[in-house]
């Protein structure tokens, strides 16, 4: 397989026939087995990067998708040489692990565009907003030749803010008649936002919550990197008002601020093995745990005294250790 | 997470298959789509709807984009011959002849040969329970499991 993966990164990374074929399969790795990123990351310091990674998160039902698709027309239609990337993130069932993924609804007409690329992905049970892999999935884009790669999250609310650390610059969607002033206030969401757009001014209620914004954010006078006051745009994606004041605002801090962006990518791809260790040690323990039996008979014993929490996952981690015969490697 | 995802849903299928589901052609009727969507939603796979009327180059883009295993079309306007020849065309021409394929909807049993020919993996009509679809799906993913 590792051989897979080095014939997928070649023909993803040049554009013939079978380009977003191989791209669509890197992904899917990424995807699906996060205790291979790090073999798949191995290359990945000479792959082409994207120019902009922009995130797009906020309530459901906010307008992100429509948004998405038309950041997508804007910058194709500014750049029609250069290839558009689409993340687009929905909610997995936390009863069954399925998922309805319909953001692409929205983008259809861009389908069979050459140079827009637009993957689903469900949650799959990680909390945040986006899903693992994410960081590697942005890296395998812009292999894919992705100029502007789009993230956009499950739709949120008050502390899915893992966007701030996979994308460049985050965009937080509002739409009026979702809360009053105090919603404002409270933490989480409006911290992580470079860029506010409060979407559906088609409506009543928009200028107002425009203005609410602006007061509320710029009364502490610091956005998600305290050296750029937040910025709030009025726009109706549905009808297309303000999208192209947006293009031009995320144009704009892309030049200002690219060299930096650069640096904090490759922190992002370091956190991502650190997820993917993580995640697989939470899937060790979870085996070690033993069946249902099993483990609830550790929990009774926990309930009973006779264990504590400390005590049981220490034995969990020596369990795992003798399994996977790596006692020497612990420290 | 809850315990009941970790149980019964995310470590038994760690990684769902995901599917497409959508209509294709001058049909707007999709309420067979949605529901099919919802019932192998809730078996466990990841749909990626795509809505109606779309033409075979965009369900064909799409499902290569979204790496899907399975395409899963609903059509009630009566061109399935044309419509599922032209997907099915289109997925090898781009490499990903793997893919499955499977019909829905208003066809007639006998078109169910010529669309088996074609390459359809399988053939729902109206009545099919969700039972059913959710193991012809199971069944067939398996299969393709084991070939590859």
């Amino acid at each position: 397989m590792t051989g897979d993966v080095r014939q997928f990164v070649e023909e993803a990374g040049h554009e013939t026939a079978g380009r977003i074929r191989a791209a669509a399969r890197l992904l899917s790795l990424a995807e699906n087995e996060p205790e291979r990123i790090p073999e798949l990351f191995a290359g990945m310091a000479e792959w082409p990067e994207p120019r902009m990674v922009v995130g797009l998160t906020g309530q459901p039902g906010s307008g992100k998708s429509v948004l998405t698709d038309r950041l997508i027309a804007g910058f194709r239609a500014r750049h029609p040489d250069r290839r558009v990337g689409v993340i687009a993130v929905d909610a997995s069932s936390p009863y069954t692990g399925g998922a309805l993924l319909g953001d692409r609804v929205r983008m259809m007409r861009h389908a069979t565009d050459p140079m827009v690329f637009i993957r689903s992905a469900a949650s799959r049970g990680h909390v945040g907003g986006l899903m693992l892999g994410i960081r590697g999935m942005v890296r395998i884009m812009g292999l894919a030749g992705c100029d502007v790669v789009l993230v956009e999250t499950v739709g949120v609310g008050q502390s899915e803010v893992e966007v701030a650390e996979v994308a460049d610059l985050v965009l937080v969607i509002l739409a009026p008649g979702q809360g009053d002033g105090i919603q404002l206030l409270k933490c989480g969401l409006l911290e992580a936002g470079d860029i506010f757009v409060v979407n559906k001014a088609d409506r009543e209620g928009a200028d107002r919550l425009a203005s609410l914004l602006l007061a509320t954010l710029h009364l502490t006078g610091d956005g998600r990197r305290h050296d750029h006051p937040a910025e709030v745009l009025t726009v109706s994606a549905l009808k297309g008002r303000g999208v192209a004041e947006l293009i031009d605002l995320l144009e704009k801090r892309c030049a200002q601020e690219r060299d930096r962006w650069r640096e904090r990518r490759s922190l992002a791809v370091e956190e991502e093995i650190r997820l993917a260790v993580l995640e697989e040690a939470r899937r060790q323990i979870l085996h070690a745990l033993g069946n249902d039996d099993a483990a609830a008979e550790q929990v009774r014993r926990i309930l009973r005294g006779e264990a504590t929490v400390t005590g049981l996952v220490g034995r969990l981690l020596d369990t795992v250790a003798r399994e996977h015969g790596a006692g020497s490697e612990r420290s | 997470m809850s315990g009941t995802a970790d149980r019964e849903g995310l470590d038994r299928k760690r990684v769902p298959a995901r599917i497409l589901i959508g209509k294709a052609g001058l049909d707007g009727h999709d309420r067979g789509a949605k529901y099919v969507a919802h019932v192998l939603r809730d078996a466990g796979y990841e749909v990626i709807y795509t809505g109606i009327r779309r033409s075979p180059e965009q369900i064909a883009d799409t499902a290569i984009q979204e790496d899907v295993a399975v395409v899963g079309l609903s059509i009630l306007s009566g061109a399935h011959k044309i419509l599922f020849k032209r997907v099915i065309d289109l997925l090898h021409e781009r490499g990903a002849g793997d893919i499955l394929v499977v019909a829905g909807g208003t066809i007639p049993s006998c078109d169910v040969p010529y669309l088996k020919e074609l390459g359809v993996a399988a053939v729902l009509t109206p009545g099919a329970s969700s039972k059913s679809i959710v193991e012809t799906l199971d069944a067939l993913l398996k299969q393709r499991q084991g070939a590859a």
